[in-house]
């Protein structure tokens, strides 16, 4: 049975692919249009000559120092929103409303602001990043058992030792959730903010090139269908491991969650 | 009978609902007014219009902008959205009835999904732009896809989280397959199709702006760049608001339809972390 | 001997679809319930009271046996035969009105009819005025109210109950027993009265409620004994009596070991 139900896509999925690799080779138009076996060399070559991990690596340095801001901005305002009621009640507006900008709309003032040099990409990903982390340290903070703080309090902790020691893991689940889709957030963004830089900033040349500037390169100079599946697909395997680290992260830190 | 428990019932205290939304809309003017204020603050001491426009040059700007271009770009990116959404929240639909109805059909499209589900709208982008030139093709697209997995996803397990017991109550009370589907199945299911075409429209509307600003000849994305070219930054920053206020509004909207159609639920509004 | 139930030579295991593991809940388990009686079963937890219960429901098919519902075999569930769940099952979408709409409207009534019918069972239940709140607006004994107004607007023949009292506080749920009592015909014409079949883990509950008591041991789920309450009706008056209370104290000691060890296995 289990064994059937697993035969079945399978079986699908290679005869789908299959179909593709023939159906362009027959069309004759292998320019025109991506192939497996044409995306399989696509990767030999771009693995081979560097630039595949070179800009991975950059989009992924800019999605870690990014998130790095994102957490440190966030994580204590967010806990301080949730913790003091009146603070809170203030700020969220501000916050729903900054929220609701798509962080990308942010990108002229960005370049405006940093420059093309990677910084701008940067901005968009610490924005993207920031408020994941404020809503879910928020409502983890304000989700709290009073009788466990009044507990603490009558066990003579003070103000400080009870945010450390009763605030903090009590809403760590729910930072760590926050965590898990500001990263998604800003793996999203970083590939969002690097299209929009390449293709406003056609010089090129700038030296910190990510996967989304090889995008428009390979779309705009090369012209490489194959090259853009690729990268596609690397997309999409990283925002994939980066999902099951935050998970693993998560089940490690906060193992009395289930 | 026992009166008692009609006693537990009576409605709770009403007095000082109203004294305490006063308060509530104070907060958010007090909190407008502090950020407004920093804004004028920080632009008077940089004093460079173009690097950060004053709150009132960009209130101007928005003014004159309402009467010329933002209408046309307003109601562009509704069309992108309205049709995207459309099809994305359709599509979904019919692929989450599909593969909970028959199991032949789930093992195939849930490892679909779940293969194209981590590969971002905004990726698709410059196929996209192959695939239909800088034109609205791209926005309606990349909002077709990003809006499809939430609204999949959430119907997918709507449907499985529906309550066994209350299928078999609807069967000894005598329904048939068709009346378990419509009034058991679907009502059960409604409050996480809900919670899934907000999260969609969320994404959506992201996309939205990342296609219209790379891949789009209309839109208020597409305007963000087309007033950079000008170093107009007083508009950018208006049309940036107007992106803002619109989301909001949007999501807003959402949440209360979900609350007044999930009434019945104690937690009327599902919610997933975002 | 055809009652209005016989289940024949019962036996129901579970077999986890994941690990393979086997739960023997049920083992040769037979008896059967007369047209007009009230039947209860009690024993302590997991011993396979709400599994007996589906199968005369016919929710899950047993593993071996049948069970006879005016001597034909049962193959699934039929508005023939109510059920009240041990959470009541209330459909939180619909309110009260709806709740009880639903069994007339699954068989086709007219809308008019739907609505006197469930008019007249939600005035008998006693929720007049609360029609349309939705069953979380409500209280646990007025759920409970709802789900028996649900049970009876079907008019079956046969009430398949749950533990249907579990989930209220004490007053409560003496007044409810009184009240079951009343609609079931206590104090009426033995010849209007429905067949019951009556799950519980409340002792005096059930010998307050029923004309006979199954006493079920635990692991596999077994028939200990069947007890015979020979107290007149109306019971009423009865209560707190003597002898209702030898009654209590027989099958307590009937099941004392068994619940005693229950606990143990539950938090082990
Ligand atoms: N669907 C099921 N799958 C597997 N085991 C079950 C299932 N339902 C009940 N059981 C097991 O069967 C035993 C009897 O359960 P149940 O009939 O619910 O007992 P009771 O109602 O007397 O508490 C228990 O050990 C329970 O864990
Ligand atoms: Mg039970």
């Amino acid at each position: 049975m289990n064994a059937r139900r697993a035969l079945l896509p399978l079986g699908f999925f290679t005869v789908a692919i299959l179909a593709w690799q023939a159906a362009v080779l027959h069309s004759g138009q292998r320019a025109l249009y991506p192939y497996p076996t044409g995306v399989f060399e696509a990767a030999t070559r771009t693995i081979e000559d560097g630039s595949l991990f070179a800009a991975t690596s950059q989009s992924l340095l800019r999605v870690l120092i990014g998130f790095a801001l994102g957490a440190a901005f966030g994580i204590p305002l967010g806990v301080l929103m949730g913790f003091v009621r009146p603070v809170g009640r203030a700020v969220s507006p501000i916050v729903d409303s900054l929220r609701s900008i798509a962080p990308i709309a942010w990108i002229p003032m960005a370049l405006l602001w940093l420059g093309i040099r990677g910084n701008a990409a940067l901005f968009i990903v610490a924005y993207a990043a920031f408020f994941p982390f404020v809503v879910n340290a928020a409502q983890g903070a304000r989700l709290i058992d009073r009788n466990l703080v009044n507990a603490a309090r009558a066990l003579g902790a003070g103000r400080a030792l009870v945010v450390r020691s009763v605030v903090l893991p009590n809403a760590l689940p729910a930072i760590l959730t926050g965590a898990r889709i500001s990263m998604a957030f800003a793996w999203g963004s970083i590939i969002a903010a690097e299209l929009a830089m390449g293709i406003k900033v056609t010089s090129g040349g700038s030296g910190a090139v990510g996967l989304g500037q090889l995008m428009v390169s390979t779309l705009y100079v090369r012209r490489d269908v194959n090259g853009l599946v690729l990268y596609m697909i690397v997309i999409g395997v990283i925002s994939f491991l980066i999902d099951l680290a935050m998970r693993r992260l998560q089940r490690s830190l906060t193992p009395w969650r289930t | 009978m026992s009166d008692a428990a009609q006693v537990v019932l009576a409605p709770p205290p009403r007095a000082g609902v109203a004294g305490r939304r006063l308060t509530r809309v104070l907060e958010i003017v007090v909190a407008l007014a502090v950020v407004v204020g920093l804004w004028q603050v920080t632009s008077i001491t940089i004093n460079n219009s173009t690097l950060l426009p004053s709150p009132a040059r960009v209130f101007h700007a928005w003014l004159d902008l309402l009467h010329a271009d933002l209408r046309q770009d307003v109601l562009a990116s509704l069309a992108h959205l309205g049709i995207g959404y459309a099809l994305g929240i359709a599509t979904g639909l019919a692929l989450a009835a599909i593969s909970t109805r028959f199991a032949l059909l789930e093992s195939i499209v849930d490892p679909l999904i779940e293969l194209l589900r981590p590969i971002s709208a905004i990726a698709w982008i410059p196929i996209a732009i192959l695939m239909f030139g800088i034109s609205a093709g791209v926005p309606v697209f990349l909002i077709f896809y990003a809006s499809l997995f939430p609204i999949f996803v959430n119907t997918v397990a709507g449907v499985k989280q529906v309550d066994a017991k209350l299928v078999h109550a609807a069967q000894m009370l005598g329904a048939s397959r068709r009346m378990i589907l419509t009034h058991v199945v679907m009502p059960a299911a409604l409050p996480y199709v809900l919670a899934g075409a907000r999260l969609s429209l969320g994404v959506a509307w992201m996309a939205m702006v990342a296609a219209e600003l790379t891949g789009s000849d209309a839109g208020l994305g597409w305007r963000l760049f087309w007033y950079q070219e000008f170093f107009a930054m007083d508009k950018v920053m208006a049309v940036i608001l107007t992106i803002g206020v619109l989301g909001y509004c949007f999501d807003t909207l959402l949440r209360a339809l979900q609350a007044r159609i999930t009434r019945w639920s104690p937690d009327s509004v599902v919610d997933e972390a975002r | 001997m055809t009652g209005k139930i016989d289940a024949q030579s019962l036996s129901k295991t579970y077999v986890s679809a994941r690990s393979g593991e086997r739960v023997e809940a049920l083992q040769n388990v037979s008896f059967s319930v007369a047209p007009h009686e009230f039947v209860s079963i009690v024993g302590p937890s997991g011993c396979g009271k709400s599994t007996l219960l589906a199968l005369v429901a016919g929710f899950v098919a047993p593993t071996s046996g049948r069970v006879l519902a005016d001597g034909a075999p049962i193959t699934g569930p039929d508005p023939r035969r109510g059920v009240m769940f041990q959470d009541y099952a209330l459909f939180p979408w619909r309110t009260v009105l709806g709740n009880v709409e639903f069994g007339p409207l699954a068989r086709g009534a007219t809308r008019e009819a739907m609505r006197a019918t469930a008019h007249r069972y939600i005035e008998l239940v006693g929720l007049e005025g609360f029609e349309h709140r939705y069953p979380h607006e409500l209280s646990g004994g007025m759920r409970q109210r709802c789900a028996l107004a649900r049970l009876l607007a079907n008019e079956p023949e046969v009430w398949l109950m749950d533990e249907p009292l579990a989930a209220v506080d004490l007053q409560t749920r003496n007044i409810l027993q009184d009240e079951l009592l009343r609609l079931w015909g206590d104090g009426g014409d033995p010849g209007q009265r429905r067949a019951v079949l009556f799950v519980t883990h409340g002792i005096d509950e059930a010998v307050y409620l029923s004309d006979r008591v199954i006493v079920l041991g635990r692991r596999p789920g077994r028939i200990k004994e069947t007890v015979t309450i020979d107290l007149p009706r109306p019971r009423k008056a009865l209560r707190n009596s003597a002898e209702a209370g030898r009654y209590n104290e027989y099958i307590w000691n009937l099941i004392r070991d068994e619940a005693a060890r229950a606990i143990v296995e539950e938090s082990a």
